[in-house]
C-alpha cells in the first residue's frame, strides 16, 4: 500500500516502441481511457474548482458556522485517525508477533467493523451508549444522572475510530510481514529482551506504514457523513460533511451550490496536503526485502492470559455488542418499555422488510451497485493493464489520475456531480448516483489490478509479441486475462461497498431513486428507530456473511 | 417524471403489486366494486410529501385500491427539504412533483401567490371543515395536526399545563423540540408563538434559556420523550398517541394558552401533465375512505363523519390558536431566523 510501482521494467518493449512510432490499437485504447478518466474524474473536479473560483465565496469560509464545522471536522478526523493508528498497530503487533491465544478468530473479529457501514454502526451504538441505553438507564436509576451519552464530539470520535482502526491494522500487518525478523534476532543476540527487540527494532521500521495509514484514515474520516449526522448533530457537533448536507437540503443559505463547492475545495485541499505530507514523510522510509523466514513470535510470558483476556473483551465489545443492541432495538415492542420477554415482538422486523420504500431502496441499491461493479471492473481492468504493461508519459499520468479519487472525500465527489448534473441532463435521475459511484470506486479496481500485474514478469507478453501478436493483442490476450481474477475481486469489493453506501447517495438522490442507505437513514431521521434498526441488522449480518465467505476462500 | 425504469426494481415492484392486489381483492370486495365509476386513464404521478414514510406507503396502497390504474411515486422528506428541492427544480428544468402534501398552509399560500398551483376544489368539499379549505381553491387541508406538550409518564408526575410553564427552571435540560429548518410544522409554530400576545419573543427567549435539545424533526422528538432521554417534548400530537398505544410511557398535555396546528394541505402543481390523476388523488385524501385511513393513522380528520382516533380529544375540547395566515406567511422566515439565533447558536 505504501509504494505501488506503476511501471514495470519492460525495457525491451519500451525500446522497440520508441523505434516504431506508429499509432496502433494501444494508443487508441490509451486515448479512450484518457477520455473516460477525463469525463469521470477531471471534469467534475474542474466544475467544482470553476464554481468555487467564480464569484466571491471567501466570505463564506469565514462565516462562523463554516469555521466551527471546519474546526470540528479537523479535530474529529485527526484525533480519530491517531487513535485508530494506535489501536490498529497494537492489534497488528499483538496478533502477528506474539503468542496471543486465539489469534486467528481474533483477527477476523477485529476486522469486522470495517465490514459494517459506519452509519449502521452509529445506529447500533445508540443502543449501547445512547442516553436511554439499558446501561445509562440503570446508572441514572442508581446515581441520578446517565453515565455517558454517545451523542457529541466524543461519540463521533469513538465511532470514527472503531470503524477505521481495521484499516491501520491491515496496513501495519502487511508492513510487519515485510520486516525480516533477522533484525530482531540480531538485537536479541546483542542482549535485548523480546519486548525491547520488538519495540526498539520493529516498531520504528513501521513508520512509513503508520504515516500512510494515518493519512488514509484521516482523509476518509474527514468526509464521513453518517456518524457525525446521527451521533454529532443531536449535540450540535456540526462537521463540514453535515453542514454541506444541511446547506443543500434546507435552503438556509443563498446559492447553496456555490457555497458548498467552496467548502468542497477546502476539503480537497486538506486531503491533498495530507497526501503531500504522506509523500514527504513516508517515502523517506526504508526499503526492506521481504523475508521468507517465519517470524519468531515474542512470548508474552506471564502477561499472556491477561493481555489475551483484555483483547478478547475489547474485540467482543466492539463487534458483538452492536449487533446485540440492534437486535434489541428491533425486537422491543415500543420505545421506553423495559427489556423483558413479554415486551419483545417480531412485528417491527416483519413491517420493516415489507415496507415498499425500503424494498425499492434495496432494489435500487442492488441495481446501482451491480452496474457500478461492472463498469468499474472493466474500466479498472483496462487502466490497470495499460498502466502496468505500457510505458510512456500518457499511461503513467493516466494511472495517477485514476487513483486521485481515492484521496478525495466522497462528499466532494457528490457535490462536484451535483454541479454538473443539470447541464448533463442527469438531474433527478438515478444515473447521477451511478456516475458518482464510478468516479469514486474505479480506483479500487485499478489498485487491485495494477499492483500484482506489475509484479509479474512480462515474459508471456514478449513471447506473444515474438510469435507475431500486435501490442494490443498481447495486452488483451495475455495481460488482461492474467489480471481478470484481480479485476473481478476488485469489482466485488466495489459492489459490496456501493450497495450499502450513504455519503454519496444522500446528496444525489432523486424521487424514485432512493438507495438502501438513504432509506435506513430516513427511517432514523423520521423517528422510526425500530425499522431503522431492523434494516441495519439485516445489512450488517448479510454484509458480514458475504464478506466472511468471500475472504475465507482466499485466506 | 423519473427515469428510474430498470428491470430490477420493476420486477420487485411487480411482485409487490401482485401480492398487494391479491390481498386487497380478497379482503375488501366493497372497494373493488367502486372503481368502475371512476376509472381513469393509466398514469403515473409523483407525490412530494412530509408524511412519515410508512404512512405515505399505506396512503398510496389505499388509494390504489380505488384507482389501481394510477401509479404514485412517493418522495418523502421534511417540509423544509421539500421546499428547497422544489426551488432547485424550478431553476433547473421544472418541478418534478405533481402533487404536494406537506405541513402548513403558509407554504401553499406562497406557492399560490407565485402561480405555481392548479386551482382545484375537491369533490365533497361541503363535508370538510371550512377552516382548512383555501377560499381561492388552490389547496385543501387533509389532517388537523396540533403541536402539544408530550411528557414521559415514568419520569414526570405532574404534567406541564401551559407553554409558559416550560420556561420554569425545573425543566432546564429536560426539553426536546423539532428544528424549524427541517420541520414545516415547527417553522409554522415558531411564527405562531412569536405572533401570540401571551408568548412572543420574551417567552421564546426564556424557553431557550432552558437549553432544549433540538432534534431534526418530530419523529425523533417523540422517541426521545418515550424513551426518557428528554422527558418533555414539544411535538405533534398523533406521534404521542401512536407511541402510547404501542405501550410507551408517554402522554399528551394540551397547553392552556392554546395549541397551534397545521392542516397538512394538499395541492397540485400547475404544470402537471397528469391533472386528472392528481385530482383523483386529492379527492381520495379528503373522501370518507381517505379520512377514515387518516383516523386509523392517529390523525385528527378534516371531516366530522369519520370519528376521531382513540384517545384524541374532539376539536371543541381544546383551545386552538388560529392566527391570521397572511401574517404567519409573511413573518415565518424571520421567525425561523429568530428561532435559530436563540436556540441554535
Amino acid at each position: 500500500m505504501t509504494s505501488t510501482p506503476l511501471l514495470p521494467a519492460g525495457s525491451a518493449i519500451r525500446a522497440r516502441g520508441a523505434v516504431r512510432r506508429r499509432t496502433d490499437g494501444v494508443d487508441a485504447l490509451v486515448v479512450a481511457l484518457w477520455l473516460a478518466c477525463g469525463g469521470l474524474i477531471l471534469l467534475p473536479i474542474g466544475a467544482l474548482l470553476v464554481l468555487a473560483g467564480r464569484g466571491d465565496q471567501l466570505g463564506v469560509l469565514l462565516h462562523g458556522d463554516v469555521l466551527q464545522a471546519g474546526a470540528n471536522s479537523l479535530f474529529s478526523a485527526t484525533v480519530s485517525a491517531l487513535a485508530a493508528v494506535v489501536i490498529g498497530t497494537t492489534f497488528a503487533v499483538l496478533l502477528d508477533r506474539t503468542d496471543l491465544p486465539g489469534r486467528t478468530v481474533l483477527r477476523l473479529l477485529a476486522l469486522s467493523p470495517l465490514l459494517m457501514p459506519p452509519f449502521v454502526g452509529a445506529i447500533a451504538w445508540l443502543g449501547i451508549a445512547g442516553p436511554t441505553s439499558p446501561l445509562n438507564l440503570w446508572w441514572r436509576g442508581t446515581f441520578g444522572a446517565p453515565l455517558w451519552s454517545i451523542y457529541g464530539a466524543d461519540g463521533v470520535i469513538l465511532l470514527l475510530t472503531i470503524h477505521s482502526y481495521p484499516i491501520a491494522m491491515l496496513i501495519v500487518s502487511a508492513a510487519l510481514r515485510r520486516i525480516p525478523t533477522d533484525l530482531e534476532q540480531a538485537a536479541r543476540i546483542s542482549g535485548a529482551g523480546p519486548a525491547r527487540a520488538l519495540t526498539s527494532v520493529t516498531v520504528p521500521l513501521l513508520r512509513p506504514a503508520l504515516v500512510s495509514s494515518f493519512v488514509l484514515i484521516a482523509v476518509g474520516n474527514l468526509a464521513d457523513f453518517g456518524i457525525p449526522s446521527i451521533i454529532g448533530l443531536p449535540e450540535r457537533f456540526v462537521t463540514l460533511a453535515t453542514l454541506v448536507y444541511r446547506y443543500l437540503q434546507s435552503g438556509t443559505v443563498d446559492d447553496p451550490l456555490a457555497v458548498v463547492a467552496t467548502i468542497g475545495v477546502v476539503l480537497l485541499v486538506l486531503a491533498l496536503l495530507a497526501l503531500v505530507a504522506d509523500g514527504l514523510l513516508a517515502r523517506r522510509g526504508w526499503e526492506l526485502d521481504s523475508s521468507n523466514a517465519v517470524p519468531e513470535r515474542t512470548p508474552l510470558g506471564h502477561a499472556r492470559v491477561g493481555v489475551g483476556a483484555m483483547m478478547w473483551a475489547v474485540v467482543l465489545l466492539i463487534t458483538v455488542l452492536p449487533l446485540l443492541a440492534l437486535l434489541t432495538q428491533t425486537l422491543l415492542r415500543a420505545p421506553g418499555v423495559p427489556l423483558t420477554w413479554e415486551n419483545l415482538t417480531l412485528d417491527h422486523l416483519v413491517r420493516a422488510v415489507t415496507t415498499p420504500s425500503a424494498l425499492a431502496g434495496a432494489a435500487n441499491s442492488t441495481m446501482l451497485a451491480s452496474l457500478a461493479a461492472v463498469i468499474c471492473g472493466i474500466l479498472g481492468l483496462a487502466i490497470g493493464v495499460v498502466v502496468a504493461r505500457t510505458s510512456g508519459r500518457a499511461p503513467r499520468a493516466l494511472g495517477a489520475v485514476a487513483m486521485v479519487p481515492q484521496a478525495i472525500p466522497g462528499i466532494v465527489i457528490a457535490v462536484a456531480w451535483l454541479i454538473l448534473a443539470p447541464s448533463l441532463g442527469l438531474f433527478n435521475t438515478p444515473w447521477l448516483i451511478l456516475v458518482a459511484y464510478v468516479t469514486s470506486f474505479t480506483a479500487l479496481v485499478v489498485q487491485a489490478v495494477a499492483a500484482p500485474l506489475s509484479a509479474t514478469p512480462t515474459s508471456a507478453e514478449e513471447a506473444a509479441r515474438v510469435a507475431g501478436a500486435g501490442r494490443l493483442r498481447a495486452l488483451v490476450d495475455i495481460s488482461a486475462r492474467m489480471a481478470t481474477p484481480a479485476a473481478v475481486a476488485g469489482a466485488v469489493i466495489v459492489a459490496v461497498t456501493a450497495v450499502r453506501e450513504l455519503t454519496l447517495s444522500v446528496l444525489l438522490l432523486s424521487p424514485g431513486s432512493q438507495t438502501l442507505g438513504v432509506a435506513i437513514f430516513n427511517f432514523q431521521q423520521a423517528g422510526a428507530f425500530s425499522t431503522a434498526s431492523a434494516w441495519s441488522l439485516i445489512v450488517a449480518l448479510v454484509g458480514l456473511a458475504v464478506i466472511g465467505l468471500a475472504t475465507r476462500r482466499t485466506s | 417524471m423519473s427515469r428510474m425504469r430498470s428491470t430490477v426494481p420493476l420486477a420487485l415492484l411487480g411482485v409487490a403489486a401482485i401480492a398487494l392486489a391479491g390481498c386487497s381483492s380478497s379482503t375488501s370486495p366493497a372497494a373493488t366494486a367502486e372503481p368502475a365509476a371512476g376509472a381513469l386513464e393509466p398514469a403515473t404521478i409523483t407525490l412530494y410529501t412530509s408524511e412519515p414514510q410508512e404512512k405515505a406507503d399505506e396512503l398510496v396502497a389505499a388509494f390504489n385500491e380505488i384507482h389501481p390504474e394510477i401509479t404514485v411515486e412517493v418522495f418523502r422528506a421534511g417540509t423544509g427539504d421539500l421546499t428547497t428541492r422544489v426551488a432547485t427544480e424550478r431553476e433547473s428544468g421544472g418541478i418534478q412533483a405533481d402533487v404536494f402534501l406537506a405541513a402548513d398552509a403558509g407554504t401553499f399560500e406562497g406557492y399560490a401567490a407565485e402561480g405555481l398551483l392548479l386551482e382545484y376544489t375537491p369533490a365533497d368539499v361541503e363535508a370538510l371543515n371550512a377552516d382548512v379549505v383555501d377560499a381561492e381553491g388552490f389547496y385543501t387541508g387533509t389532517r388537523i395536526i396540533p403541536t402539544v406538550i408530550a411528557y414521559n409518564t415514568g419520569i414526570i408526575t405532574e404534567a406541564p399545563e401551559s407553554w409558559q410553564e416550560l420556561t420554569d427552571a425545573a425543566y432546564a435540560d429536560q426539553i426536546v423540540m423539532p428544528n424549524p429548518d427541517v420541520s414545516g410544522a415547527a417553522a409554522y409554530n415558531a411564527a405562531v408563538w412569536l405572533d401570540d400576545e401571551q408568548l412572543g419573543e420574551e417567552w421564546m427567549t426564556a424557553l431557550a434559556e432552558n437549553r432544549p435539545v433540538i432534534a431534526d424533526s418530530n419523529g425523533p422528538v417523540s422517541q426521545a420523550v418515550a424513551t426518557g432521554a428528554q422527558p418533555v417534548g414539544i411535538v405533534v400530537d398523533y406521534l404521542v398517541r401512536e407511541l402510547a398505544e404501542q405501550g410507551s410511557p408517554i402522554a399528551v398535555s394540551y397547553p392552556s394558552e392554546g395549541v397551534p396546528y397545521v392542516s397538512q394541505p394538499v395541492g397540485i402543481f400547475a404544470d402537471t401533465e397528469q391533472a386528472e390523476a392528481a385530482q383523483a388523488f386529492v379527492d381520495f385524501l379528503v373522501s370518507e375512505e381517505g379520512q377514515k385511513l387518516a383516523v386509523e393513522q392517529s390523525y385528527l380528520p378534516v371531516r366530522s363523519d369519520v370519528g376521531t382516533p382513540e384517545g384524541a380529544p374532539s376539536m371543541d375540547e381544546i383551545t386552538i390558536l388560529s392566527p391570521d395566515l397572511e401574517t404567519i406567511r409573511s413573518t415565518q422566515d424571520a421567525a425561523v431566523e429568530t428561532f435559530r439565533s436563540l436556540f441554535l447558536r
